[in-house]
């Protein structure tokens, strides 16, 4: 009945040419002007949301009679180059009705598609990205890339879709808790991860400490995520890559996006500034945490503020088939203070410019400039000594990259970064009536460059092969007064014996390395195949924290004299199977993992405003190995997945100085190893209006240290803490359950989405952290902090215009 | 800067924290040292004890090392005896009179009654500049829930941090005494019968105070090098009972070493651990003692020597800017443990 009657409702909104398409085969069209061309006929067109007007980016574009894919382009445009032919063409997108596109090739020529959004027609939910068979057919390793609309068919986080949570669900991709900033990819920790939006790092992708995922899901358009074979034009970090591409706005007519949830509200509006030629989009999201603890009664909360937005604009200006240029400016903002006269705040910024270009057929490059700034702050104002302290970072850089495709089997890239970086690492200010000195530790000079080759290109349809270089060259630049330290000691403060001064831009330190990358693969027929991998990579920027979690106040630390680049070998090898027309996508992939230079910390290390950090750390090496288990179904009312990761991530600390040695130089689980990670994701549709999706998520209980005794202190009862992580906390489990409603306003011109969403149904309290403290009134014991202890609801409610 | 104020809200909207016992594992009888050695006034104090298992009741029990022979010896050769005394177990105290000198080294050497031998890492003693002058300022501290809230003096030192030199400081509260004030007239016969049957006698004693110095207070002049600056130096909790009248207390001053300071500084960092999420991992909190026999045998606590000055504090009441309720004692106040008719003999709130 329901299909009934929006069938009738599509027949009434001015959908009839669809309608038709449907209900009969499809003609063939004639493209181009026929004078008699033979080769080389050029087709281009625009792939557009029918409804929205939107374009739509990534989406494919097959010519089975050539075996060739195209994928649309930022602003949703493509091009194909074909001979005078019959062609049987067919256009994919994610969530999208596939149209097939029959044409008769004559001449240079355009063609407009406009696609319509499944659930106007279907029951059916598609979740694969871009294209369904590519996790088969490419000879890319460990890329995956979540669209926002399979973001959208999981549980929301509060009521929201959030990216880093969505990509937590993978396999081999885990956070430490239920509440922490960043991923831990393949046993890495959070630092080793370059997060980068429109091309611009990001240091800091959380607000209110990682509860929520500091960007807006209205403004994003994909993000992919690097954790194996990373291409050679990504680099500096050892772990992963997490490119979000932002969306472009509508070059074609103006809309809006609001939402309002349980904690936070937003909004979102697009439109062309210049009708198909300049688009803006502006996104801005609030929490109203703020004035619902301004409610409440009990003095410590009402006491308390938290405080956070974010922002973004996007302006998209395709000036012409071949050249497009991207403006995209992100800040997000947050601050915090728990019934207290301290507030801490921190800030990011980034703004990037890209250009593309298509120089020619085969010829394309790209350009981008970005900007990219972090700030924290504490503001203590307590009546004495007020004081606070800043902390910032700069990134300044520009990177080319250049592709050409010989065949559409055989394609170069090759291109070049740049990256200057400042680090302001603290700068104690006292207030007006502060008798505290002012405090200033030396700002940081570094540069980053890299230049990198990659050659994809295939032998007949079962061998791929893809092999790349990247060449880093990093330095630590002056002006700075750098230690010297005793040789044949510990560096501490007590080993110390001089002092180098270098001048203003002088090199202190250079450091390279050659990061080759290298992928083969061989598929038994098109929906099998078996691939295997090898890259390294450098990272010359550090998080130095002695949390387990991102914390705001943790310091971003240059390679310098002391503290050698990390860098990761990752050995990878997966075997992948699609079932039944691409429906279930299955894969088994296998990895280890090499690590040099992981940052690890003394005993009671102190970071804060600190000079001479390198006397509070000590190298660390790392290794991490696992299987990781997939199992996807793309299509029907039942979708989701199931991963299953088994995987360890070590530890070990040898030093020439056996007092400084971190368990007796034996290997030791690292925080966030945790050996069994199991995520079950489904969703059911319903009706066509209506969905419910749960997730359960298993994990082993993340490594902790209990005490190997109790001593007296001070009238203290305090734990006497030996060997680090040698015990685990008990095993984590949550299921969390959403269902979503949408409302038909009237038809094409407005559409609401209630999602009402449960977090923790069974109110199970996983420990975030086990701690051994010694309260007033109570026996000095073990306790538990578990964030997320009783089942949480959220409503969300959503138009769009 | 304590982190410990970086709670999240959502502990208290949506977590929490709870008693949630481990396994954990049989703990080792460690010796453990606490003591501190200094130029002011004795007797100084080392205390000894066995380390237990964590948690568990029945064997959770610290137990003080008694008839162990303890011995300090400064770097010229001085050897000083430590002494039992009756009723306080597993402490040791020097004799009357002994101060430790600006500028030795001294460390402390003991054998316990099964005749194993320890021994400190020397200990200098370095000099430590006067308390210019004490003030107090009023906490009041909140209770989630909506309880009654909690409130206190805070002490606050000026002080005339030396220039040329590295300072780490460590404070401790002295004795105190205060002014107790009962109501004799609201007296009741015991239960069951509880009838009024007011006294004549006393309204007002003094009484001595035992401070808590369980906080620990602690600094670096990394931010003051050579500044004079106002740093706060101990906490005393209104009871309802001390802030009545007038009190005071001691406040001593030491310069400890850059060791010990580290060490104060774990201790400090594990007692005030709050159970946030960015709480900082377990440290191993090492001292400055080890076993002459068995060179891997853990040895738990410090051994300070330090320099120290002194200066008292009188509070009045009317400097508090918030009071805690008066608390009511229906009796004649001499029945109050510690609490007689007579001041004692340098009380002088005018001086």
């Amino acid at each position: 009945m329901m299909k009934k009657i929006l069938f009738l409702i599509f027949l009434f909104s001015g959908f009839a040419s669809l309608a038709q398409q449907n209900a009969e085969p499809p003609k063939r069209i004639v493209v181009g002007r026929d004078i008699g061309q033979l080769k080389g006929i050029r087709i281009s067109g625009r792939i557009i949301d029918e409804i929205t007007g939107e374009a739509l980016v990534g989406a494919t574009i097959t010519v089975p009679e050539l075996d060739l894919t195209r994928i649309t382009d930022t602003n949703g445009f493509f091009e194909l180059v074909l001979d005078r032919a019959e062609y049987n063409l067919t256009f994919r997108y994610v969530g999208y009705e596939t149209i097939d596109y029959p044409i008769t090739a004559v001449g240079d020529g355009r063609i407009s598609i406009r696609m319509i959004q499944e659930d106007f027609q279907l029951d059916d939910v598609v979740i694969y990205g871009r294209d369904p068979e590519k996790n088969i057919r490419s000879t890319d390793m460990g890329a995956v890339t979540l669209s926002m609309n399979t973001m959208r068919e999981l549980p929301p986080f509060f009521g929201e879709v959030d990216i880093v949570r969505s990509l937590a669900t993978l396999p081999g991709v885990s956070q430490v808790g239920e509440a922490s900033s960043g991923l831990n990819v393949r046993g890495g920790g959070v630092d080793q991860n370059l997060i980068q939006f429109g091309g611009a790092p990001i240091y800091n992708p959380s607000h209110m400490f990682g509860l929520f995922t500091a960007f807006n899901p209205d403004v994003v358009n994909d993000v992919t995520l690097y954790k194996a074979v990373v291409p050679a034009r990504f680099g500096g970090r050892s772990s992963a890559i997490l490119d979000i591409i932002p969306k472009a706005g509508s070059v074609d007519k103006w809309g809006v996006d609001l939402m309002a949830g349980t904690y936070t509200g937003k909004v979102s509006v697009n439109g062309p500034l210049i009708k198909d030629k300049v688009s803006i989009l502006g996104g801005f999201r609030i929490s109203y945490i703020n004035w619902l603890l301004q409610t409440l009664t009990d003095p410590v909360l009402n006491n308390s503020n938290a405080n956070f937005y974010d922002g973004n604009l996007v302006i998209s200006a395709p000036i012409s088939d071949n050249n497009e240029f991207m403006y995209s400016y992100y800040t997000s903002y947050d601050d915090f203070a728990f019934a207290s006269d301290t507030t801490i705040s921190w800030k990011n910024t980034a703004h990037s410019l890209q250009w593309k270009s298509k120089l020619s057929e085969k010829l394309s490059m790209e350009a981008l400039g970005f900007y990219s700034g972090y700030n924290f702050g504490v503001f203590n104002r307590s009546g004495i000594n007020d004081f606070q302290i800043n902390s910032d970072i700069l990134d300044l850089g520009g990177k080319l990259f250049v592709s050409y495709n010989f065949s559409p089997t055989n394609k170069v890239t090759f291109g070049g970064e740049y990256k200057q970086i400042e680090i302001q690492p603290g700068e104690l200010i006292p207030g007006e009536q502060g008798e505290v000195l002012p405090r200033k530790v030396q700002n940081e000079f570094g540069r980053e460059m890299a230049g990198h080759f990659q050659h994809e290109f295939e032998l007949g349809e079962k061998l791929g092969f893809s092999y790349g270089l990247r060449y880093d060259f990093y330095q630590y630049l002056g002006a700075r007064t750098v230690r010297q330290y005793a040789e044949n000691q510990p560096i501490s403060d007590g080993s110390a014996i001089g002092e180098i001064n270098y001048a203003d831009g002088e090199v202190i330190q250079s450091y390279d390395g050659l990061g080759p990358r290298a992928s083969i693969r061989y598929s038994f027929n098109k929906s099998t195949s078996i691939k295997a991998g090898y890259n390294k990579m450098y990272q010359f920027i550090h998080l130095i924290s002695n949390t387990a979690t991102i914390a705001p106040f943790d310091l971003w630390k240059l390679s310098d004299n002391y503290l050698k680049p990390q860098i990761a070998d990752q050995y990878s090898l997966g075997f992948y199977k699609n079932f039944k027309g691409n429906i279930f996508e299955t894969s088994i992939e296998f990895y280890y993992k090499d690590l040099q230079n992981v940052v690890e910390y003394k005993d009671g290390a102190n970071l804060i405003v600190r000079n001479h950090i390198e006397t509070e750390l000590v190298p660390a090496q790392g290794q991490a190995y696992g299987a990781e288990l997939y199992i996807k179904k793309n299509l029907g009312r039942l979708t989701g997945w199931i991963s299953y990761t088994y995987s360890r991530a070590l530890r070990r600390v040898i030093t020439p100085y056996e007092e400084e040695n971190i368990n007796d130089g034996e290997w030791y689980a690292s925080n966030f190893d945790k050996p069994n990670d199991l995520t079950v994701i489904g969703n059911y549709k319903v009706s066509t209006n209506t969905s419910i999706s749960a997730t359960v998520a298993y994990s082993t209980g993340r490594p902790v240290t209990f005490p190997e005794a109790k001593f007296d202190y001070s009238g203290n009862s305090l734990a006497y803490f030996d060997n680090r992580n040698q015990d685990r906390m008990p095993d984590f489990f949550r299921i969390d359950f959403a269902a979503n409603f949408k409302l038909k306003g009237s038809g094409k011109f407005f559409e609401g989405d209630w999602t009402f969403s449960v977090l923790n149904v069974l109110g199970r309290k996983n420990p975030y952290s086990i701690f051994f403290g010694d309260a007033p009134g109570l026996p000095p014991q073990s306790l538990r902090l578990a964030l997320l202890g009783v089942p949480l609801p959220s409503l969300s409610y959503a138009i769009k215009f | 800067m304590s982190k410990n104020w970086i709670y999240l809200v959502f502990f208290f909207l949506l977590g929490c924290i709870d008693p949630f016992p481990v396994e954990v594992p049989e703990g080792e009888q460690l010796l453990t040292v606490e003591g501190l050695i200094h130029s002011g006034p004795g007797p100084h104090i080392i205390q000894l004890s066995r380390s237990a298992t964590y948690g568990s009741d029945l064997q959770s029990l610290i137990r003080p090392v008694v008839g162990a022979t303890v011995i300090v010896r400064s770097d010229d050769g001085e050897v000083t005896f430590l002494g039992e005394r009756e009723g306080v177990r597993g402490a040791y105290f020097t004799p009357e009179g002994w101060r430790a000198q600006i500028g030795k080294a001294y460390t402390l050497y003991i054998e316990t009654p099964e005749g194993t031998l320890y021994s400190s890492f020397p200990e200098r003693v370095e000099s430590v500049p006067e308390i210019q002058s004490l003030g107090i300022r009023t906490v009041v501290v909140p209770q989630p829930g909506g309880g009654p809230e909690r409130s206190g003096v805070q002490i606050i030192a000026d002080i005339n941090d030396p220039a040329d030199q590295n300072n780490f400081y460590f404070w401790r509260l002295g004795a105190a005494n205060y002014i107790l004030e009962t109501r004799p007239d609201l007296y009741t016969t015991p239960a069951p019968e509880r009838n009024p049957a007011p006294k004549d006698c006393c309204v007002v004693c003094y009484r001595t105070d035992i401070p808590n110095n369980r906080s620990l207070f602690i600094a670096v002049d990394d931010d003051f090098n050579g500044l004079s600056t106002r740093i706060p130096v101990g906490f005393v909790e209104d009871d309802g009972l001390r802030f009545v009248n007038k009190y005071r207390v001691d406040v001593n001053q030491y310069s400890i070493s850059q060791d010990a300071f580290r060490f104060l500084r774990l201790v400090k960092q594990q007692a005030e651990i709050s159970g946030s999420i960015f709480d900082p991992p377990p440290a191993n909190i090492r001292g400055n003692m080890i076993s002459l026999d068995n060179p891997d045998e853990v040895v738990l606590g410090y051994f300070m020597a330090a320099g120290e000055a002194s200066k008292r504090i009188y509070v009045d009441q009317a400097e508090l800017t918030f009071k805690q309720n008066r608390a009511i004692i229906p009796d004649d106040c001499r029945v109050v443990p510690n609490a007689t008719i007579d001041p004692p003999f340098d009380w002088n709130p005018n001086e």
